[in-house]
Order: structure tokens, then C-alpha cells, then sequence
């Protein structure tokens, strides 16, 4: 018999495609908001449509007589708690007593047409006694503000963190130049391509089945059970591929309430799909900030002292509002040395859309202020921004801006190294010097750092699970959603690299609750780390017991004898070769499992006595790093900035696969200039300006440039083949690398985001006035 | 909400669109859709109604010439439009303007006769086809009618299109004359992107680069395109240099009415209707 060609194995740190490229490019991939069938109903909401009120009533007659409507539920119809949330429940699934922002759902109706739905949706009249609307953080925090939520006792201020070393704000005294600056940042949209959806049915059996577009099947599971009132064994929810999420979907979008809808018409699929304008309305958004930053150094550049505020408005509910703010308030320092430290953060409820999770969660904001600042005090200080960060930047083993050791891999130094070498930095004056007419050309810096994981108290906690099937491929059951990171191409190859398989000889088990086992959020660039660390366990008990079991078919003494090739075992002292299919008729049903568990480490040190941070997640242990540089184009005639060339130097531990590790900086990188140059969500009055994307600016093709990304590849141990998260820190350097390129080609510094022309424009305007 | 499903009729000649029409008279014409399926998505009375697609018609996708000058069907796209022979010899200055609408997709559907009848402030091929003088057809049933771009686009949305009428052509001269063709639309970023302001300009420099005749059309500053004799007397003459153009910007801030909304305030569509004349005289001008 003729051998095939040798089939490749997957290996760990070479570049492969990804497994639903394919299937995505050609349109095979179903997604959530795909599914249909023939006895489907519909749901969906009624919303608020006012800023703050307390309901009088809610008129649903109407409604419930149109032809086709099925139901039309209101608060008083749902059994749960009727909250959801992830650390406070504060937020309604049907809202009961109070409108707290205008997309609150208010009523749902479950109709057999969309046309149907939309008719019903316009009838329910909702009777409302207005209250004052609470319209920023600094209306909230007010005296005698009105209370968004009357229970809670930190009244509008959902969480305040400060934490202190050194000598705190008394050290500026010590310092030789001080700057100060205040900054605002915006609102951000995810702009996923699949806006918020999914399907769900009540089975015969008893059991909720929701098919969902999320990040957080396990979560939302417990979540859906408690708020409509269920055993949570009798929910199930699956996570098909998302399209695009970027922490929009960490958390319940649509689940609970197709949960209610599909209770009242057993047997038969509801579905429920946000059309854009809904899902802008409707769904969680970047905090927007304000930031007051000082930032204090020596004469010689060493920094000696921070002060920093930190306002997020996290809108009228928690969802990650919190936590988001805990994160800000652990990176505000950025990756630096600095001895004495101040720093607060405070996440405060007003009734504008609400705040969620959305890559980056909180640092961007925090890397928005500082690395503008220490920019400043470079150029004050007469060092370049490069110098004066590799004076500063956190070695392994230094302590970081709020005091914590750094214990695992830290490469930002090596980073800035690569960047300083690199030709964009060396011969910046060059370029700048070619400069075309009527423009001016600046280079601009910034240092990021993003926590890796859960932090201290939360259990950051993956299960894997992998099967020899009875034909002999693998399928391993992934318990991370993989929203377009391409994470379950990675898992599929870090199995394929421990049992020497090719892509061919496995396939995957996509997020499940009663097929996958508990495995944490797809966010918090944990995705591949947690995961990755618990597959290679479980792959690797796999792998032990094929072999041992061929030692014994093969009556061979050493198991060393043995070793995995793709689709076989084969026995190196006599070439010969088993196919795996015959290993797997051999082994019973629980025998072709392994299960393993990683839990990702935790800090030991304590910042903070108080125990609400470190359930926020104060501190990490593991960080990612990355130094950016951005060589920008303003045109003085019109204050655009065009980003001629970017470079991106990432500390993200070893790259399993580099391909997709490159995607991850590409995608992060076009979002934060996004962030920085053009996304402005505009909300007046607690309403969207903004609502859809023909006034919602996000960068098409032709506004982001080719990228350069390297990684120092410094190993991670506690990671995967010594992998760190990759999927936030690319997000969080553009904003302020742009900013400082802008203030090097033009001298200006802009402080309310996005750097619209126009007001970039206006600086320029003033810069050019006579000084007063 | 109307109980009806919208009906859709694809005329294959003027002669079919006619009859069709007569038999609708309700329903209303698109071409490429890329205005109108956009306005029907938001509701109102366009949501439900009738449409007959031009798309088909073949009179209106020719382009021809015609002695000195050039004829343009009106159900051209934009796409089409940017790579045809005659457009780019002849017009470069609607060249350009195309090649910043919107993107590849919208520039194959999209249509130069939509894009005029949308009579849109911000529209870019209007700065250029005013500084052109171009000279629109007007179709009835039995009848054709021949009028000025400027005349025809009447405010905002706003045209002289009477009822059962259609565009279906633009004449434009030939300008061998010019030798400097320049548009230049300032949008939020650098395509699929409204204009905030727009500047066409077409002039015939002179060896000694002196302006010896200019035209000049502002986009997005006012209700309609703008254009200015008195600006275009003032620069005649000039040489093209910076100080010339700054010489014209209080002309310029007579000639231009811009509004704020959330794209832009007034005060910057001020600023870039007078500093986009400055970019005029770093432009290559062709011998
Ligand atoms: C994403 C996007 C980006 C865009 N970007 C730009 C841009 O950068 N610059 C720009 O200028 N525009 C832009 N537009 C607007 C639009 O694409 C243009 O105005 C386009 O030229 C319209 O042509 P159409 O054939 O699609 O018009 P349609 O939508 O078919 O029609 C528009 C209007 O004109 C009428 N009409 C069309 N043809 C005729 C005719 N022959 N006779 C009488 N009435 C007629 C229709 O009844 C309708 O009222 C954009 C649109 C979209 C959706």
C-alpha cells in the first residue's frame, strides 16, 4: 500500500488559518440572528423613550388586539427577580416603577410577524410622571441629586476607589516639574456587525433553550434562571460564532427576554433581533470619562508623582460599570515606576445610555490621560517621550504605579527598545522634513499595559474537555465564546500540538451549557489564556492514556516506545502504526474523555484592605504591554488628522498563533483610532444624536493605515506555551499616541475626544493668535 | 402601517416607463436607490409607496457627444461614469468628485441623475457640474425641456422637477479652455462620508500662473451649491497665490449662509470655505 503524504501537525507558534474562515467568507456560518423556521414567533420590546420617570401605568389593550399578537407582557408578569446584572443587580429585565434611560424595555410582546410586532410595539402607550433627568457625572454627584436607584446607600456613586503610596499628593512638593491637565473622553459604540440576537424555545422536557449572540453563556445561564424565575437546570444556553462583540455581549442583551416570550408559547422558536437603531439605543457603551491627570518628575525625568481622577459615567445601571472602573483605577499610572501615587476612580449612575464592557474595559480612558501627561512632562523637562518612558517603565520585580510588585513577565521595556531602534522613530525628522504643503507632521508615543484575567477574588476558572471520538479525530469542547478572535481556531491547534494532530483529524464543540463545561466570559484577555492552560491539560491526560493503551495492545513494555502522528499511534522501534480509530474502539465511552481545570494565578499582594475592590478586581498579576507609535499629517487648512503610518511593538507573551495575534493588534489598533479621531457618540438630553451609522462615524478602510506589529516574544509561564492575552492592549495606546503625534506636528493638545477637525481646527485658530 | 406589499416596476425603455407610469402615477422613480432606500427605511409617506426602477431604461445610459458637448444619461453610475473615456478627458474635475462618493458599492449603484434630484447641499458631483454650467434634459411623456443646473436645484431637497417628468440627461461643454480642474470635499473621514464642505473649481492659468479666468462652487455652506461671480471678477486677473485667495475671504464669508449640525458647526464650515481656496495654488496646473 502506498503511504499518503505525512500530514502536518499543528504546532504551537506557526501562523494557520483559521478554522471558519471559510464558512464566514462564503456566508455557511449560522449565526444567532440566522435562525428561522417555519412555526417561529417573534419578540420584542416597547422602550422607555424618556430619560427618568416613574411609570403610572402601562396601556397594553391595543397591542394585545392587534391580529398576530400572541402576548404582550409588562413587569408584573415576570416571576424572577426580575434583575439582572453581574455584580449589582440593578437592572430590570421589563422596567417596574421607574424609566432610568431611554431604551429601557418596558413591555414585551411576542407576536407570529414582525409586522405584527412592530404594529403592537407602537400601540402599548406607556403613562409616565417625568423626574429630573440626571444628565452627567457632575449633575449626579450633586447635593441633593436625585437618586437613580433609591436602595442603593453609595447613592449616585455606584463605586469609589482611591488608593495611595509613598507619600501620595504630598511628593509633588519634591518635584522639579509638575504638569497638569484634564481631559474628556467619549462614549464609544462596539458596532458589531450582528447586533443584539438570538432565538429560544421551551422544550417538551421543560427546559429554556436560548440560542444567543453573547460572550458569557455560563453567566447568562444563572443570570436568565434567577431573573424570569427558573431552576437553573432548566435553562440552557447556546453560543454559536458571534458576529463581533467587543464586550457589548458580556452580559444578558436579548436572552432573559426571549426567555419570558418563549414561556408563553411552548414548543415553538421565538426570536428576537435588534435592528440598528435599537441596538444603539438599547445597548451598553464605553464609559465616557473625565480625567484629571498631574504628573510630577525629577529634574532628570525619573517620575516621582501622580495625582489622578477618574469619573466614569456608567448610565443608569452597573452591568460591568464597576468593575470597568476598578480596572481604570488599577492602570491610571500606566506602566510606570512611580513612588508616591494618588489615584481615584469613581463610577457614577446617571440616566444616559448605559456603560458596559467594551475592550480595553476602563484603560483606555486611564492610557488617554496619562500618557498625555508624561508626554508633557517629557517635553517641559526637555527629554524625549521615548527617554523619558524608558527611565520610567516597570521592570519585573519593580512595583507599579499603585504599589503592587510585578511578578510575571513584563516586556515593555524591550518593547520601547525595538521602538527606539526602529527606522519610524530613528528617522522621524526626516520624514517630518518631507512634509507636503499646507500640512505638518508629528510622531507621537504611548506605553499601555492591560491586566490579563479576573483578578483576586473572582475564580478566573476554565474547564476543558476533549474526546477521541469512535472514529478516531479529536473534538474538543471549547467553554469560551469565540465572538471573531479566532480563539477556537487557537484551541483546535493548541490540542493538535500536544496530540500531534493536524486541523483535519479535529473539530470543535462550540459554547454550550450542556455540552461544554463552565469556562468563564470570552473578555478580560483571558480567552486563550485561561482556556488554552486548561486544554493542554486535559489534552495531555488524553494523550497518556491513548498511549499507555497502545503499549498495552502493542505488548510493549515503555510507553516511551510510543507517540502520537496525525490519525495514528505509532511504535518507534518497529514503525509500526495503529490508526487511531482502533485505539478509540478500545477504550469505553468515559475512557475517550479527559476533563481539566486551570485556574489562572492571583496576585498575593494587597493595595486596597477594602474587599468590594478586590471582588472589582484589584490587583492582577498578569499584564500585557505594548509601545505604540504614530506619525501623523494635520492639514492646516482644515484640521484633518490623517495617521500616515502606525507601529505597534506588543509584550503579549509567546504567540501560539501569529497570524491571529496580528488581527488581534489590527482590529484593536483601527478601534482605538476610532476612539481617538472620529466616534462620537452625541447624546443630549439623555438621548442619542448619534443613532445610526450615517451619523456615527467609525473608520472605514481608508482611515486606518498599514500597520507594522512586532512582539517581543518574552514567555509567560503561568500562559499557554507562554501566551499572554492579546485581545484589549492594542486598544488602549492609539488614542493617546495620536494626540501626542498631533501635539508634536502642531503643538497642540486637544482635550475633549475625539480629535474632530473641527477642533483641532480651533486650536490651531488659537495657537495662532497673539499670546493675551 | 399599509397592508399592501409595495409594488415594483423595472422598465425596460422610456416608451414602457410611460405606459407604467400613467397606469402609477403614484409611484416614484429611483435609480440606483442609495437616497431613496434610505429615506424609505426611516418611514414616512416613501415607506409604503410604488417605485418604478430606472435602471433598466437604456436612453438613460448612454453617454455620447454631441458637437461641443457631452451627453450624459441620467441613470449613469457613478462607477461607470469614473472610468469612461470621455468623462475623464473632458471633465477631471467631476473626475474627482466621483472618486470621493461615498465607496466602490455605493459608486456602482449609485446614479449622477439621483445624485442631482436628491438636490442635496452636500451632494459632490453638484460643486463640480455648476462650475460647468451643465445644462439638464427634462423628460415628459410627450415633451423635453432644457434648463440650468442652477436653476433647477431650487433649496435643500428642493427641485423645478414637475410632476410626470424625469431626468434624463446632463449636457456639458467642453472647457478645453481650463487648465486647472480641482475638487476637494471635506468629510468626517475618507469615504462613505458626507460632505461638510466642498470646493470645485475650474481656471485657466496662465503661463505666468496669473488667473486669467476662474470658476469657483461651494458645496455644504448654504442651501444650495454656491457660486459667486462677484468672487470669480474678484480672483480674475489675480496671480494664483495664497495672497490672492486671502484677498477673496471676506467675499467669501458674504457668499456662504452654513448651518450647524452634527457633522459640523457654522463657524468651521466658515473657516474651510475660505481655507479651501487656499489649496488652489498649490495644484498642478496642466499647460
Ligand atoms: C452609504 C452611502 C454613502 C453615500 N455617500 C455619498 C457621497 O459621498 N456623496 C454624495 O454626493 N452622495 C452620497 N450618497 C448619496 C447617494 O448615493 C447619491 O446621492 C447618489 O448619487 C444617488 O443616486 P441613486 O441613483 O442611488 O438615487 P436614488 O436613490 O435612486 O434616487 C434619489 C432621488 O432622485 C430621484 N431620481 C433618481 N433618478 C431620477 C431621474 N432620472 N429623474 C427623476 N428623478 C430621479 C428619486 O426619485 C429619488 O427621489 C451616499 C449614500 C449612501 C447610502
Amino acid at each position: 500500500m502506498k503511504r499518503k503524504t505525512e500530514r502536518q501537525p499543528c504546532e504551537a507558534g506557526r501562523s494557520m488559518p483559521r478554522l471558519d474562515a471559510y464558512a464566514k467568507v462564503t456566508g455557511k456560518t449560522r449565526y444567532a440572528s440566522d435562525f428561522y423556521a417555519g412555526d417561529m414567533v417573534w419578540a420584542g420590546v416597547k422602550r422607555g423613550g424618556v430619560p427618568h420617570a416613574t411609570i403610572l401605568s402601562v396601556e397594553t389593550e391595543e397591542a394585545r388586539a392587534v391580529e398576530g399578537v400572541i402576548a404582550v407582557l409588562t413587569a408584573e408578569d415576570v416571576t424572577g427577580t426580575n434583575r439582572q446584572g453581574v455584580v449589582r443587580k440593578d437592572q430590570p429585565v421589563l422596567a417596574d416603577h421607574r424609566i432610568r434611560h431611554r431604551g429601557d424595555p418596558v413591555a414585551l410582546v411576542v407576536a407570529e410577524s414582525r409586522r405584527a410586532l412592530r404594529e403592537a410595539v407602537d400601540l402599548i402607550r406607556i403613562q409616565v410622571e417625568p423626574l429630573r433627568a440626571v444628565l452627567d457625572t457632575d449633575a449626579a454627584l450633586r447635593d441633593g441629586a436625585i437618586s437613580i436607584h433609591e436602595d442603593h446607600p453609595g447613592g449616585n456613586v455606584l463605586l469609589e476607589g482611591t488608593l495611595e503610596t509613598g507619600e501620595g499628593e504630598d511628593a509633588f512638593a519634591q518635584c522639579d516639574a509638575v504638569v497638569e491637565a484634564e481631559f474628556q473622553v467619549p462614549m464609544q459604540e462596539h458596532a458589531y456587525l450582528e447586533t443584539e440576537a438570538g432565538w429560544s424555545v421551551l422544550e417538551g422536557d421543560g427546559v429554556l433553550k436560548i440560542e444567543a449572540s453573547t460572550q458569557t453563556p455560563f453567566r447568562d445561564r444563572s443570570e436568565v434562571a434567577e431573573a424570569i424565575g427558573l431552576p437553573v437546570d432548566r435553562v440552557r444556553v447556546i453560543a454559536p460564532y458571534c458576529g463581533g462583540a467587543f464586550g457589548g455581549k458580556d452580559g444578558v442583551t436579548i436572552q432573559s427576554l426571549l426567555g419570558l416570550a418563549a414561556m408563553r408559547v411552548p414548543g415553538r422558536p421565538v426570536k428576537m433581533w435588534l435592528d440598528r437603531e435599537e441596538s444603539f439605543l438599547a445597548g451598553v457603551k464605553r464609559h465616557p470619562a473625565r480625567l484629571r491627570f498631574r504628573l510630577g518628575a525629577k529634574a532628570d525625568g525619573t517620575l516621582h508623582a501622580l495625582s489622578a481622577d477618574l469619573d466614569y459615567d456608567t448610565g443608569p445601571y452597573d452591568h460591568l460599570g464597576g468593575v470597568v472602573t476598578a480596572l481604570g483605577l488599577e492602570h491610571a499610572g500606566g506602566p510606570y515606576r512611580i513612588p508616591n501615587t494618588r489615584v481615584r476612580a469613581r463610577s457614577v449612575y446617571t440616566n444616559n445610555p448605559v456603560g458596559g464592557a467594551f475592550r480595553g474595559f476602563g484603560v483606555p480612558q486611564a492610557a488617554a490621560g496619562m500618557e498625555q501627561v508624561i508626554d508633557m512632562l517629557a517635553s517641559k523637562l526637555g527629554l524625549s517621550p521615548v527617554t523619558m518612558r524608558l527611565k520610567n517603565v516597570v521592570r519585573r520585580g519593580d512595583r507599579n504605579a499603585i504599589g503592587v510588585a510585578v511578578l510575571s513577565s513584563t516586556g515593555i521595556h524591550e518593547c520601547l527598545e525595538v521602538l527606539e531602534g526602529h527606522p519610524l522613530w530613528r528617522d522621524r525628522r526626516a520624514w517630518k522634513d518631507r512634509c507636503p504643503p499646507a500640512r505638518k507632521r508629528g510622531v507621537g508615543v504611548a506605553c499601555v499595559m492591560q491586566a490579563v484575567g479576573y483578578g483576586p477574588k473572582v475564580p478566573d476558572v476554565a474547564n476543558a474537555k476533549i474526546e477521541l471520538t469512535p472514529e478516531g479525530a479529536f473534538r474538543v469542547y471549547c467553554g469560551v465564546v469565540d465572538m471573531g478572535q479566532g480563539n477556537i481556531t487557537t484551541y483546535l491547534q493548541i490540542a493538535g500540538h500536544v496530540l500531534s494532530q493536524d486541523l483535519t483529524a479535529m473539530e470543535p464543540v462550540l459554547p454550550d451549557t450542556d455540552q461544554t463545561l463552565p469556562s468563564g466570559s470570552a473578555s478580560a484577555s483571558r480567552t486563550t489564556f485561561t482556556f488554552g492552560k486548561a486544554l493542554i491539560r486535559a489534552s495531555k491526560l488524553l494523550k497518556r492514556r491513548i498511549l499507555e493503551r497502545a503499549t498495552d495492545l502493542l505488548m510493549e513494555e515503555d510507553p516511551r516506545n510510543l507517540d502520537l502522528v496525525p490519525g495514528e499511534v505509532i511504535h518507534l522501534t518497529s514503525g509500526k502504526r495503529i490508526p487511531l480509530s482502533q485505539i478509540a474502539l478500545i477504550l469505553n465511552r468515559e475512557e475517550r474523555f479527559a476533563v481539566a481545570r486551570y485556574r489562572a494565578p492571583v496576585s498575593r499582594e494587597r493595595p486596597t484592605d477594602r474587599e468590594d475592590l478586590r471582588l472589582h478586581g484589584i490587583p492582577h498579576t498578569v499584564f500585557s504591554f505594548g509601545a505604540h507609535l504614530a506619525a501623523v499629517e494635520v492639514d492646516e487648512l482644515t484640521g484633518r488628522i490623517a495617521v500616515k503610518k502606525y507601529l505597534v511593538i506588543s509584550d503579549c507573551g509567546r504567540l501560539i498563533n501569529p497570524r491571529l495575534f496580528e488581527q488581534q493588534v489590527h482590529g484593536g489598533v483601527a478601534q482605538g483610532l476610532g476612539y481617538g479621531l472620529l466616534e462620537d457618540m452625541i447624546v443630549r438630553d439623555g438621548k442619542i444624536m448619534t443613532g445610526d451609522f450615517s451619523t456615527y462615524i467609525i473608520p472605514t478602510a481608508l482611515d486606518v493605515p498599514n500597520m507594522v506589529s512586532l512582539a517581543v516574544q518574552m514567555e509567560e509561564k503561568s500562559g499557554p506555551f507562554g501566551l499572554k492575552g492579546a485581545g484589549e492592549v492594542a486598544v488602549d495606546a492609539p488614542l493617546p499616541a495620536v494626540a501626542n503625534a498631533v501635539a508634536d506636528a502642531c503643538g497642540v493638545r486637544i482635550t475633549r475626544f475625539p480629535m474632530t477637525p473641527e477642533r483641532i481646527m480651533e486650536q490651531l485658530e488659537r495657537s495662532g493668535e497673539p499670546a493675551p | 402601517m399599509s397592508g399592501r406589499e409595495a409594488r415594483v416596476w423595472l422598465p425596460g425603455s422610456l416608451d414602457e416607463l410611460w405606459k407604467i407610469w400613467s397606469d402609477a402615477p403614484d409611484a416614484v422613480l429611483y435609480a440606483g436607490g442609495t437616497d431613496l432606500m434610505v429615506r424609505r427605511r426611516k418611514g414616512g409617506p416613501l415607506a409604503g409607496s410604488d417605485l418604478i426602477c430606472l435602471e433598466r431604461v437604456a436612453d438613460f445610459r448612454e453617454i455620447r457627444e454631441e458637437g461641443e458637448e457631452i451627453l450624459i444619461g441620467a441613470g449613469c453610475t457613478i462607477a461607470s461614469l469614473m472610468d469612461h473615456p470621455l468623462v475623464r478627458q473632458n471633465f477631471p474635475v467631476l473626475t474627482q468628485a466621483f472618486k470621493v462618493l461615498g465607496s466602490p458599492p455605493i459608486r456602482n449603484m449609485a446614479s449622477i441623475g439621483g445624485n442631482i434630484c436628491t438636490a442635496s447641499p452636500a451632494g459632490d458631483t453638484l460643486p463640480p457640474l455648476y462650475v460647468m454650467d451643465a445644462l439638464l434634459e427634462l423628460r415628459r411623456e410627450n415633451g423635453l425641456r432644457r434648463i440650468p443646473i442652477r436653476e433647477f436645484i431650487t433649496g435643500p431637497g428642493k427641485t423645478d422637477l414637475g410632476p410626470g417628468e424625469v431626468l434624463s440627461g446632463i449636457r456639458i461643454p467642453r472647457l478645453p479652455r481650463y487648465n486647472l480642474h480641482h475638487y476637494e470635499k471635506v468629510g468626517q473621514r475618507n469615504a462613505l462620508s458626507i460632505s461638510i464642505a466642498g470646493l470645485a473649481a475650474i481656471a485657466r492659468i496662465s503661463a505666468e500662473r496669473t488667473i486669467e479666468d476662474i470658476r469657483l462652487a461651494w458645496g455644504s455652506v448654504g442651501p444650495t451649491v454656491v457660486r459667486s461671480r462677484n468672487i470669480e471678477k474678484a480672483l480674475t486677473g489675480k496671480p494664483l497665490s495664497s495672497e490672492s485667495m486671502e484677498a477673496a475671504f471676506p467675499l467669501v464669508d458674504r457668499a456662504v449662509s452654513p448651518i450647524d449640525d452634527l457633522r459640523a458647526n457654522a463657524r468651521y464650515r466658515r473657516i474651510l470655505a475660505r481655507n479651501l481656496l487656499l489649496r488652489l495654488p498649490f495644484r498642478g496646473v496642466h499647460p
